[in-house]
């Protein structure tokens, strides 16, 4: 049962960026994060700007360049099924589909997913955590089976996006709306770690939106992956994932990038592992010291250390997997 | 005396009865009805959305109520302002322990005695107020209004940490809330010192919330002195005792109807606070008034399975013949009630021939929701820790897991002094079982297909289960219409595994009608005879037999008035397709309808009590269950690819029903050993961080297995009761997480003796038996 | 980072406190006057944005099972609210109210979604179909039929979110494997456990609405 707020549907991209400068207004994409940080009283919410209406910011087309543009209401099941994304960056195709379940991909959009609040059950819960303004993080010392072992600062979240890690591979970029006009930011740098500010996840500002998101052209021998492992089937955010995005000549990886999810409080790239398998014929020992470089500088908390195995062989299966492949 | 409230599974003291059965039936030999493949009586209704479960209820008027819960581990209410609320828009009515109404602070008749608003709140969850509002975001405001104010103590949420001599006690006088139980035969020392191999292991499983999908909730309206409240509940007759305890009311004056339940496994076989709540608001409010609890209050206080804390010893000889058990169960059934570890010894007791046994269980209070009764309670946690032991044996001595369990199975209950079993199918069960599973090829082609890190394995678990027999009381009344349609009366609530479809079947049985055609009326306090609660895997075997003899009741009168008319021997005559017949002269037949005599009567009523259960015997439900898993040692993902559940429970009374259980009981086991766990903030606040069906995790659909196979023992037990029937809900889920716990270990070798078996136990557990290799 | 100048709508006043105090769905048109909650007067030239109120009743109109229906309602009413404890429509299930179960799937504009999680305003402009909705008159529709066939249910209560699962399942894939009919059916949680007959019923349902009624 959400408490009051007022609705406004907005009918311009314009005017939605007005009525999202008054204090305490949220906007409403697929609606299905918000609603439910409204239920659990996350946040104060008193206006919910509805985005829903704005033709311009869905669809997905190919862009001018030979990338392509995904508008950020494009909702994450057209992600999966978009021949213009499932032929050129399976990748993110995979990750979509492992989103949620069949019905929160029905509802939640792209740009929705990248900018998801944290899952941590404290941040959702009665806990008056750092994130939400108080003076500790409760994962630190208390029930932290699902919590970051990379990055942790203060706060010790995990990034909860499935598409995030795949798009961060895929070196996409994210363009925003805001009272000043247009800007893009690459991926990489649209998450705020904790170090930063443990009190925001991305760098929009209250009154700015994702309008859309463009994948560069697919470098020539791209091979994308991504794969989840989660604590069951469906319905699960990512115990430990990994979106590749590599680039092969003649069986060796000449570039791309590994980016873990379920790993740190930002969609993760391991330029470790980059590091130890560019150059390389990824063979088992290769991903094996590419998946340990990965975890070289993991920081377990008290219940989660079992991410660093897991993600070792993880990493390493999924390494082996694409360079067969 | 107002009796107490039924909420057991098991009945303990003086049986109940009902009056002595004039029809003396004999067992069913071949039936024509009972047994087949029948869908629902009631699919319809559950089909097309027409089915009306107690949550659609509106009624003209109708305020919605809401709970305000201590959000606090351990804490004293000091003090409530509700001054705020009151002026909300829209709230009729505020109820707490600080409002003048003596109801409010009475003892509340829950089967945990406790006040319906007690200020001293000790778990998480405890209601604190309650509101009525127009609707129910305008009671969610009025809850949020209200101002209450906390002293704050300390807590204890970890069992294990609760006899800790610095453990906040929950209770004046400790934690320990009664001595250890213990149970003892023959000489363990002497049995472990005649064994070949002892081994000696440790087990824990997790807090399991029962989360049925319709929430719990309630609609309460009162016409005059005269109460009415639509529960959803698995038995109508506890709501009602519970109901008028409370309020103190005559059990006449509370009408509890049940009809259709979305589900309850044992969470709803009782009044909750909320009811109480409901009906004092309406009264209050002098309007009808509808509480459904939001999930997240189910996952605090409305009952859950404990966690468990095991310990078994266990010897064995080379040949297989077990020698010694020794086992320790400690388990907290929350801040009240004692069923923390309640029957977690019965499969060490009574499962396997063992002439050496002891057993020790210890209960204790922490800051957590009072647990419930929760689908076979005690059962799968013992035999998560038994069946884990019996493949540990095996692998030791090395003999085949199923050939350890085959030489075995007793004949008798050991755990009730040695006396038969009505029948046992458990040695069918294994047999059987095996073989339709192709245990031995299975087996052998795992082994073999092992190459790199995706591994095969198979694993084999038994159980039984402690009742499962039914008994009285019960009546039931079978009535016949003068143009031969019947209607059936029972009280009984089918809580979805189709009781009231098995009963028109059996009405079926006896009078050869279309069991669609039977009208049920049932789970109605003021119109339906008495049923116990539906639980336990007892409803079949209590309903069938009475429904049964109801039938043969009004099937005996129905013959003589035949016979009288048609001038036959009432002995010849016998019912076939709506009409009646002599067996001897075919000519001499009639048409119900045109019986004179019906006619003029208008109804037959007959009437059926359930007759008590032969004495000095036994009677369980068994079970073996077998699956297939793959590992991926990488990672420790397991993937379930089949499951095959052969039981004993007696006479199938539909197969796809029964089917339906056991698939259904094997889901709840893979969720019980692989996904679930309830997840209390144990270091800092006491609080329960996983308090929805995202973070407390329940099988989807791609948790199990498409492959799933059933294979009953139908072996009618007519020992048992008329009807040939024992349970099967329970004995469903008691071995599964046990079996995919063995199969796991067959795959990588690796025993995780800690639920649940995911990758957060598992990928660990297995790179440390890589480390060892 | 690039960051395109254009100072469009700075200093147009922002409606901290919503456009309008009328207790419906509004729209304030070219040269309308607006009064924010902090008292400032803004002239708003060209926001056409619907605006509904908080705490206030507004009209809405919403299409259900082929039928317009006008109702009141507040900002923050969820689709299942209203269709249960406004129209009576009961069919559709709640059984979480936050995503997590599936009992309250609904099709919107053909394609399964929770209720839930939606609010009743947003459903506005899409056909909405709930169990109901597959009724023909009294007559089950091949989706139930299936349900009822195959045992697909046990105490029944997520069992109208299941069929509209299987009924969007359908409508996307007329003849789905098994394997595409178990992740069709990964957002509904049925916690008595009856997923394999749910998995046969979709495949039996797509067998009747192929027309192919015959012998299950």
């Amino acid at each position: 049962m959400l408490p009051q707020f007022t609705y406004v549907r907005a009918q311009s991209l314009e005017d939605a960026v007005t009525h999202l400068s008054s204090d305490g207004a949220r906007v409403h994409a697929g609606g299905s994060d918000l609603l439910g940080c409204l239920r659990d009283e996350v946040f104060d919410c008193h206006k919910v700007v509805s985005i829903s209406q704005l033709a311009e910011l869905h669809g997905v087309t190919r862009t001018s360049s030979g990338g392509v543009r995904i508008g950020a209401l494009a909702k994450v099941a057209e992600v999966v099924t978009d021949p213009l994304i499932h032929d050129a960056y399976r990748g993110l195709a995979q990750a979509a589909s492992e989103v949620a379940s069949p019905q929160l991909r029905n509802q939640g959009t792209i740009g929705g997913n990248i900018c998801q609040k944290p899952r941590c059950w404290y941040y959702r819960g009665e806990f008056n955590c750092l994130r939400k303004g108080g003076s500790t993080c409760y994962a630190l010392a208390g029930e932290s089976q699902f919590h970051c072992v990379l990055g942790g600062y203060g706060c010790y979240i995990v990034h909860p996006s499935d598409t995030a890690p795949a798009l961060v591979s895929l070196a996409a970029t994210v363009h925003i709306a805001g009272p000043r006009g247009t800007r893009s930011v690459p991926i990489d740098e649209f998450h705020v770690p904790p170090r930063q500010d443990p009190q925001r996840e991305t760098v929009l500002e209250p009154n700015e939106i994702v309008t859309h998101i463009e994948l560069p052209p697919p470098p020539t021998g791209l091979r994308s992956s991504y794969r989840k492992v989660r604590a069951r089937g469906s319905w699960d955010f990512a115990l430990a994932g990994v979106a590749l995005a590599l680039t092969l000549d003649g069986g060796s990886v000449t570039g791309g990038r590994v980016v873990l999810s379920g790993a740190a409080p930002v969609p993760w790239r391991s330029r470790e592992a980059e590091e130890v398998i560019t150059g390389q014929r990824v063979d088992a020992a290769v991903a094996a010291q590419a998946a340990a470089a990965a975890m070289q500088d993991a920081m377990p908390l008290k219940r989660n250390g079992y991410k660093v195995p897991l993600f070792k062989g993880l990493i390493e299966e999924e390494l082996l997997k694409i360079s067969r492949a | 005396m107002r009796p107490d409230p039924d909420t057991s599974y098991w009945i303990e003291g003086d049986a109940p009865e009902t009056p002595q059965q004039t029809i003396q039936a004999e067992p069913w030999g071949e039936t024509e009805v009972v047994g087949q493949p029948r869908p629902r009586v009631d699919g319809y209704e559950r089909v097309s959305g027409s089915a009306v479960y107690p949550a659609d209820i509106t009624l003209p008027r109708m305020l919605y109520g809401a709970i305000l819960r201590s959000p606090h581990a351990n804490a004293t209410v000091l003090s409530v302002d509700t001054s705020a609320a009151r002026q909300m828009p829209g709230v009729h009515a505020v109820l707490s322990a600080f409002t003048p109404d003596d109801a409010a602070t009475r003892p509340h008749s829950e089967f945990i005695r406790n006040t319906l608003f007690n200020p001293t709140c000790r778990y998480e969850g405890e209601a604190v107020a309650a509101v009525a509002a127009e609707d129910p975001y305008q009671a969610r405001d009025a809850l949020r209004a209200i101002k209450v104010e906390y002293e704050v103590h300390d807590f204890v949420a970890d069992e294990r940490r609760a006899l800790e001599t610095d453990a906040p006690p929950v209770h004046e006088g400790g934690n320990l809330g009664r001595e250890p139980q213990t149970y003892e035969r023959g000489d363990v020392a002497r049995g472990f010192a005649d064994a070949d191999v002892l081994l000696e292991e440790e087990y824990r499983c997790e807090c399991e919330i029962h989360t049925p999908m319709e929430l719990h909730g309630c609609v309460a309206k009162w016409d005059g002195d005269n109460l009415t409240v639509w529960e959803s509940t698995q038995g109508v007759y506890n709501v009602q005792t519970g109901v008028a305890g409370a309020l103190g009311l005559p059990l006449s004056k509370v009408r509890i109807i049940g009809h259709y339940m979305g589900g309850g496994f044992g969470a709803k076989l009782q009044a909750g606070k909320y009811t109480t709540a409901a009906a004092l608001l309406a009264k209050m409010t002098a309007r009808p008034v509808k509480i459904t609890l939001t999930r997240e209050e189910t996952y605090l206080a409305v009952g859950n399975r404990p966690p468990a804390n095991m310990t078994l010893k266990a010897g064995v000889k080379r040949d297989g013949t077990l020698t010694a058990l020794e086992f320790a169960g400690m388990g907290s059934g929350g801040a009240y009630g004692m069923g923390g570890s309640s029957l977690l010894d019965w499969q060490i007791r009574d499962l396997y021939t063992c002439p050496n046994v002891k057993t020790e269980l210890t209960d204790v209070y922490i800051n957590a929701g009072p647990s419930r009764p929760f689908r076979a309670p005690g059962h799968p946690q013992g035999s998560w820790a038994l069946e884990q032991m019996i493949d540990s044996l095996a692998d030791a001595i090395d003999m085949d897991p199923v050939d350890l369990r085959l030489k075995n199975t007793p004949t008798v209950s050991q755990g009730r002094d040695g006396i038969p079993y009505s029948t046992t199918g458990l040695r069918q069960c294994l047999e059987e079982g095996a073989a339709t599973f192709g245990w031995n090829d299975a087996r052998q082609e795992a082994q073999r297909a092992e190459q790199g890190h995706i591994r095969r394995g198979v694993g084999v678990a038994a159980g039984l289960w402690i009742a499962g027999a039914g008994g009285p009381p019960c009546t039931v009344i079978v009535k016949i219409f003068s143009d031969g349609s019947i209607n059936l009366n029972m009280g009984a609530s089918d809580i979805g595994t189709g009781t009231k479809t098995v009963m028109a079947m059996v009405v079926a049985e006896e009078l050869r009608v279309d069991p669609n055609s039977v009208q049920i009326e049932h789970a109605d306090t003021s119109t339906t005879q008495y049923a116990s609660a539906s639980g336990g895997s007892k409803t079949v075997p209590t309903e069938s037999p009475t429904v049964r003899a109801a039938a043969l009741d009004v099937k005996r009168q129905l013959l003589e008035l035949a016979a009288e008319e048609l001038e036959v021997d009432v002995s010849t005559l016998d019912m076939r397709d709506g009409m009646i017949v002599s067996t001897t002269d075919p000519s001499k037949n009639t048409a119900i309808p045109e019986l004179q005599s019906l006619r003029r009567r208008r109804s037959l009523t007959g009437i059926g009590y359930r007759a008590p259960n032969p004495s000095g015997v036994a009677t369980c439900p068994f079970a073996a269950q077998f699956c297939e898993v793959e590992v991926n040692t990488r990672t420790g993902e397991v993937r379930i690819l089949r499951f095959l559940g052969a039981h004993d429970s007696g006479r199938v009374m539909n197969r796809l029903t029964y089917q339906n259980q056991v698939f259904g009981g094997i889901t709840m086991g893979i969720g019980y050993g692989m996904t679930e766990r309830r997840i209390l903030d144990v270091d800092q606040t006491g609080k329960m961080v996983n308090k929805s069906w995202h973070d407390y995790k329940i099988p989807t659909a791609l948790d199990v297995p498409a492959d799933m196979t059933c294979v009953p023992v139908d072996v009618a037990d007519d020992q048992a009761n008329i009807a040939g029937c024992k349970g099967i809900g329970e004995p469903a889920t008691i071995p599964t997480a046990a079996a995919v716990a063995n199969a796991i270990y067959h795959a990588t070798g690796v025993r995780v003796t800690d639920t649940p078996l995911d990758p957060t136990t598992l990928v660990q557990a297995i790179a440390d038996e890589r480390e060892g290799d | 980072m690039t960051r395109n100048g254009k100072d469009g709508n700075e200093g147009s006043g922002a409606n901290s406190g919503g456009v309008s105090r009328r207790g419906f769905l509004t729209s304030v048109g070219s040269g309308a006057l607006t009064v924010a909650a902090a008292g400032k007067v803004a002239a708003e030239a060209t926001d056409t944005s619907k605006v509904l109120v908080a705490q206030e009743m507004s009209k809405i109109n919403l299409s259900i099972n082929g039928q317009q229906k006008e109702v009141l309602v507040e900002p923050r009413w969820s689709l299942t609210h209203v269709l249960r404890e406004k129209l009576g429509i009961t069919g559709t299930k709640v059984g979480c109210d936050r995503g997590e179960c599936g009992a309250c799937t609904v099709l919107l504009d053909g394609v399964p979604r929770y209720a839930c999680m939606t609010l009743a305003v947003e459903a506005e402009g899409m056909e909405i179909t709930t169990v109901e909705g597959l009724m023909d008159g009294e007559e089950i529709g091949p989706v139930q039929q299936a349900f009822v066939e195959k045992d697909a249910y046990q105490c029944g209560y997520c069992t109208s979110g299941q069929i509209m699962a299987v009924e969007g399942l359908l409508r996307a894939n007329s003849d789905p494997s098994l394997h595409e009919i178990q992740h069709g059916m990964a957002g509904n949680l049925c916690r008595c456990g009856a997923y394999p007959h749910i998995f046969e019923a979709g495949a039996r349902a797509a067998e009747l609405q192929r027309g192919q009624g015959g012998e299950s």
